[in-house]
């Protein structure tokens, strides 16, 4: 009937052992939702194991992601399935974009653990749209500004080859990009900017 | 197909009440599986995260094997296949072993010389191998042909063909070429980490369950779910190579 026998009980684990077993399953269970998936999926590290094994950071990065995959469908209105999708998306609308006039292309090239700040210089309240791909590696940056004693972040990222949006100034001032080169290589980076701003100021 | 058990004596709780309720359960499980459309599909989140990164990740790495294996329900459900009928630690660990070896030689030279087979393909073989397994505990092979192919070679075999189908899903993950050897066996150690983890819930639920006195009888039910799950699971991936066509 079954190609093996009934099972003797003699062979079996006893209950005692049965639940012994489960309730290291139970505690086990426990310990790697806590200590390893919060942190690997929502980058919560309430014990600090997951920052001591490096999986914070996975969880930092997929929140990050999830972030700006929920920001392009909110932007686009599309039903991006994936990353690279958006990727795909990305690199049609900034090519859509490119076909603006731009009124600025900026290149610069970063060594590995070079830094430097690209700054716009705008009047409250004014916009500006902006395209920028990376190539020979993956770039950190933070698009941000600070003046009289106001600061603002308006989007940071990190490990990445291309972006592209707008930002409104909440004030006066130098707004742009602090820009890193954490990768092991040279980077090329291109940026395209158009708005209201009166000049362009760099600063190593 | 169905073993004979009319002529168990003994109290018996209405078998078909029991399979009825069994039965449900399957076509709600079937309706999850059905939304859920592949296998054990990357998701965004893993795979985003992978693109992100280079270089040596070991911890990660491991921690995506395991996550992988303990997701991937096709793995799980031929696990569990496997060691239905195994009574004794040592043949699980004998069976389990020949199964480790299978998917892990096929998943690193699969990676490494990126073969390039057609998920559908592999992941409807791996839907066989569930079928195979289902039938080959319900005792079909010898009903049917009179003999029984060994049960250690078709456990290493499908082995290799699960391992050919984790290789084609970390191609999807594309892990930079910076620090790949080391993340891959990380990983592939993760999916071991994954299994016995997996292996050592089955195994309780599978030791209260063969105390019960009806485990036998519900055995048979089981396993022929197990068939209807596999045929599904193929059925899947067939539909989806002929759709991607």
């Amino acid at each position: 009937m079954y190609n093996a026998p009934k099972p003797n009980i003699k062979d079996l684990p006893t209950k005692a052992k049965l639940h012994r077993s489960s309730i290291i399953a139970g505690i086990g269970a426990v310990f790697i939702g806590v200590c390893v998936y919060l942190p690997a999926e929502y980058g919560t590290d309430p014990t600090g194991v997951g920052n001591i094994l490096g999986l914070t950071e996975m969880g930092e990065i997929k929140q990050q992601l999830a972030a700006e995959a929920a920001a392009n469908e909110a932007l686009h209105g599309g039903n991006e399935s994936s990353s690279l999708m958006n990727d795909v998306f990305g690199l049609f609308v900034g090519a859509a974009h490119a076909q603006e006039a731009w009124q600025d292309e900026i290149t610069f090239t970063l060594a590995p653990g070079e830094s430097t700040e690209i700054k716009a210089t705008m009047e409250e309240g004014a916009t500006m749209t902006y395209a920028w791909s990376a190539t020979g590696g993956r770039m950190n940056f933070d698009l941000h500004a600070h003046a009289g004693g106001e600061d603002v972040t308006y989007e940071r990222g990190r490990g990445q080859t291309s972006g592209e949006g707008s930002f409104e100034t909440p004030f006066a001032g130098d707004h742009g990009w602090f820009w890193r080169n954490r990768d092991d290589a040279n980077i090329t980076v291109t940026l395209q900017l158009s708005g209201a701003y009166s000049e362009i100021v760099r600063s190593e | 197909m169905l073993p004979n058990r009319s002529f168990r004596s003994g109290p018996q709780s209405h078998p078909l009440r029991q399979s009825l309720t069994i039965f449900t359960t399957v076509v709600l499980m079937l309706m999850a599986f059905a939304t859920s459309a592949y296998a054990h599909d990357v998701t965004p989140g893993d795979a985003g995260y992978i693109q992100e990164i280079f270089g040596v990740h070991i911890i990660s790495f491991i921690y995506l094997g395991a996550k992988h294996m303990m997701t991937g329900y096709d793995h799980i459900l031929f696990l569990l296949g496997v060691v239905f009928f195994l009574y004794h630690m040592k043949d699980v660990a004998i069976y389990v072993s020949l199964f480790a070896i299978g998917h892990s030689v096929t998943m690193l030279l699969g990676v490494w010389f990126g073969w390039g087979i057609n998920a559908y393909i592999i992941d409807a073989i791996i839907g066989l191998s569930v079928i195979y397994k289902a039938l080959d505990n319900l005792g079909t092979f010898q009903k049917w042909f009179g003999f029984q192919p060994n049960t250690k070679a078709a456990t290493l075999i499908f082995g290799l063909f699960h391992g050919t189908g984790l290789a084609s899903k970390i191609l999807e993950y594309e892990i930079a070429e910076d620090g790949l050897l080391a993340n891959l066996l990380a990983f592939n150690v993760g999916v071991e980490v994954g299994q016995l983890l997996a292996l050592f819930v089955i195994l309780i639920v599978m030791g209260y369950w063969r105390r019960s006195p009806n485990f036998m009888r519900q055995a048979s039910v089981a396993n022929i779910i197990m068939v209807g799950l596999g045929v599904l699971l193929t059925y899947q991936q067939i539909a989806g190579y002929i759709a991607s066509t």
